[in-house]
């Protein structure tokens, strides 16, 4: 620095020109600093939070660590020890079972609540707020009330069941009773997000579609059937991929109504309850990861399933190809 | 764009590389303690586990030192995880922490914290219950972990509901009926058939503090694994549980609704637990006020609970940081900390004079205190093992027997099979 000319220094910025002279490009780097200084946080914390913990629970994978002691390399013996595993498996089902049980039920309800919604009705706004409610309300709170509600022998619905003459059912200490008010769970929570979600699609398909098919005699169901479910397929794909990270990463609703254990027969045992317990109550770190990379496989799995069912829209034509096929076809 | 040149860039860059190298040299270089203060020891503790009167006074000096003061961070939530966090990183580590009555899940890293030998800790041994003393030395026998408070256990029970039951209900008689656990089921019957109510709210309460009031519990003191010899104490536990629940003197109730619901309707009558329930039970269920006494249960009581202090390490200035356990933890201290947050003294002459001042309206004038210091001089002395956790699938199978009606057999078999499996997992011969 101490060499250079101060003379030419003051004079080099005025005739500088903005872009890089012809011939010499200059490195983007130095070009764009700004911008990449304004960028770097997210990247700075995403490698630190994200990719960091994400490299090491690979490397923590193949070891023996109980959280503070020394780590013992083990192979593949993790990975091994998970495919005997018949608690990991159970925990498998369990997922799956579970996100049946309320994916399916809640993505029927939430469009039926968004078609509702989308009418011409008084106090829109003030329904649109009530059914994003759940989705906000503490889980804490929300075990509670489902543990009251649900509860064997002191529960308002086996209260109920009781008051007609009806056998109560165990919804907390059976298998199927324990997927079951999980389920409810998901649904009660997520219904109003995923109507929310629809709502938002209808009001992205054009009026005059309605318009005509009222002209042509159609009633409210047959527009729902004809033109809204297939017009929002966009948005019912999202919700599906959505529900499905969601469902295979389910752990709030069962561990705060049941536990760390599951409950009853480990019937409530979800992937991620089980690899949160066998690395945050039993301190079997390798274990736990071991179990977050076979959901990472499982996930990538459904991923593709998905990512196909998304193709195939592309390759046969638009949705709004099909239904003027469609419309042909019927007339 | 105009305002930045080169130059200032530059600049610029050293000064952050100079902060995030001073940054790095304070992280390795200097202090692995959480508080780069040296007159100030850090102590991690958790709500309602120390009194804060106490915590006030060695905040301005901790008494006996130069001087030296304390900072009591209160740590919530998933404790063990965030201590184990900052040992594993040997940054921010407390100089003092509480450890729960899972004391036993630090015996593998036992090299993270000082013996307290070494600070002459066995002079102060006498004053303090020798079981619980125990638990607190590790396999190789370093006493790691000193006595903070006890859980000793008793049978709480609804006098109310069984007088209904036309069942003896004076402590003296109750604990005369139950001496002997078929004594307990046959009462249990007897309260099951009169009025309807149960004896306890689930059979793994009674598999639990079986195994807490036994001298024997899964594993030696050398590592062996004890459950699976014939007549083990587990087995016992195991067959306790099984015949209470044949008798139908067990609630099974699973979930903490149905259990409150079931005390405080008296659907179930009976709870055996540690000293500290007494506090949950005023919470939860204050309309049963007055109706509820306290028995000797079954064979002995045992300990539930409980908690342990220690030194990592790290610590900055162990003699002080010892100064302060023995302080914080003399007898005086102890029963004034049982006054104020129901911390059930570990100290033998907190119950001395009248030191202790306990409020027994809720068990109409029963003196509780009394009950539970004898209570607590007849605890066994016991070792609890890290592997215990490895264990827990005894208490699953427990439960799958009473709620799922599972045969008590194969579920004894599928515990023992679960808990060898993971056990080699671990690198345990079985």
């Amino acid at each position: 620095m101490t060499a250079t000319n101060p003379a030419v220094s003051t004079t080099t910025p005025a005739i500088k020109p903005t872009t890089a002279p012809a011939g010499r490009p200059r490195n983007p780097l130095k070009r764009f600093w700004p911008q990449y200084v304004s960028v770097a946080p997210f990247y700075i914390l995403f490698l630190v939070f994200g990719l960091f913990p994400l490299v090491f629970s690979i490397y923590l994978s193949f070891t023996n660590w109980d959280g503070m002691g020394k780590r013992t390399f083990v192979g593949l013996a993790q990975y091994r020890y998970l495919i005997t595993d018949a608690r990991f498996w159970n925990a498998v089902g369990n997922t799956f079972i579970i996100w049946f049980m309320s994916t399916i039920p809640m993505l029927f309800f939430a469009l039926i609540i968004a078609f509702l919604l989308h009418q011409n009705i008084r106090f829109k706004g003030f329904y649109r707020v009530a059914y994003f409610i759940p989705n906000v309300t503490s889980m804490v709170a929300m075990a509670i009330v489902f543990g009251s509600v649900f509860s064997n022998s002191f529960g308002l619905i086996n209260s109920a069941l009781q008051a007609i003459g009806a056998a109560q059912i165990p919804w907390l200490s059976s298998p199927w009773g324990i997927k079951f008010t999980i389920a409810m769970m998901v649904i009660w929570r997520w219904t109003g997000y995923n109507a929310i979600l629809y709502l938002a699609g209808l009001q992205a398909i054009p009026t005059e579609l309605y318009e005509s098919a009222r002209v042509d005699g159609a009633g409210t169901w047959s527009i729902f059937g004809r033109i809204t479910v297939p017009m929002l397929r966009p948005v019912i794909l999202f919700t599906v991929i959505t529900s499905t990270i969601g469902g295979l990463s389910l752990f709030t609703e069962p561990q705060v109504l049941l536990g760390n254990s599951g409950g009853p027969g480990e019937a409530g045992m979800t992937i991620v309850l089980y690899q949160y317990n066998q690395a945050f109550t039993q301190f079997d770190f390798g274990y736990g990861s071991a179990i977050a990379w076979a959901l990472f496989i499982i996930a990538a799995i459904f991923a593709i399933i998905n990512w196909r069912l998304v193709s195939e829209r592309d390759t046969d034509g638009n949705t709004k190809r099909r239904i003027r096929r469609r419309r042909e076809v019927a007339r | 764009m105009a305002g930045f040149s080169r130059r200032s860039l530059l600049a610029g860059a050293a000064g952050l590389g100079a902060l995030a190298t001073a940054g790095a040299l304070s992280g390795c270089g200097s202090t692995t303690s959480i508080s780069s203060d040296p007159k100030e020891l850090v102590l991690w503790y958790w709500d309602r586990s120390a009194d804060p009167k106490l915590l006030a006074i060695a905040a301005k000096e901790i008494p006996g030192t130069n001087g030296m003061r304390l900072r009591a961070d209160l740590v919530g939530g998933t404790f063990d995880t965030k201590l184990r966090t900052s040992l594993a990183g040997n940054a921010y580590i407390p100089d003092l922490t509480y450890i729960n009555s899972n004391v036993s899940l630090y015996f593998p890293n036992e090299s993270m914290f000082l013996d307290l030998n070494d600070l002459g800790a066995q002079q102060y041994k006498d004053l303090y219950f020798d079981w619980k003393w125990q638990l607190g030395v590790t396999p190789t026998n370093r006493f790691c972990f000193f006595p903070l408070d006890t859980g000793p256990t008793g049978f709480y029970y609804r006098k109310d509901v069984f007088d209904k039951a036309q069942i003896e209900s004076d402590p003296d008689a109750v604990s005369e009926q139950i001496k002997t656990w078929d004594g307990y089921i046959e009462l249990g019957q007897k309260l099951k058939k009169n009025v309807g109510s149960f004896m306890d709210i689930n059979a793994g309460v009674i598999f639990g503090q079986f195994i807490n009031a036994s001298p024997e519990r899964y594993f030696n003191k050398a590592g062996k694994l004890l459950y699976m010899e014939p007549n083990s104490a587990i087995k016992q536990a195991w067959d306790t549980a099984v015949k209470a629940i044949k008798a139908g003197v067990t609630g099974n109730q699973q979930n903490s609704t149905d259990q409150n619901a079931a005390w405080t309707s008296g659907k179930t009558a009976g709870h055996i637990e540690a000293v500290w329930w007494a506090q949950i039970l005023t919470d939860t269920a204050p309309d049963t006020k007055g109706k509820w006494r306290l028995a000797s249960q079954p064979v002995r009581p045992g300990n539930s609970g409980g908690s342990f202090v220690c030194l990592p390490h790290t610590c900055k200035d162990p003699e002080a940081a010892f100064k302060l356990i023995t302080w914080m933890n003399n007898p005086q201290n102890q029963a004034q900390s049982y006054n104020n947050m129901q911390l059930f003294p570990s100290a033998l002459d907190s119950f001395k004079g009248d030191l202790m001042k306990g409020n027994n309206s809720f068990f109409a004038g029963q003196d509780t205190q009394t009950f539970f210091l004898k209570s607590a001089e007849s605890v066994p002395t016991a070792f609890i093992s890290t592997f215990e956790t490895q264990a827990q699938y005894f208490g699953t199978e427990i439960i799958n027997v009473e709620s799922a009606g599972k045969n008590p057999d194969q579920a004894w078999e599928d515990a023992v099979n679960q808990t060898n499996k993971t056990l080699r997992k671990r690198g345990i011969d079985v």
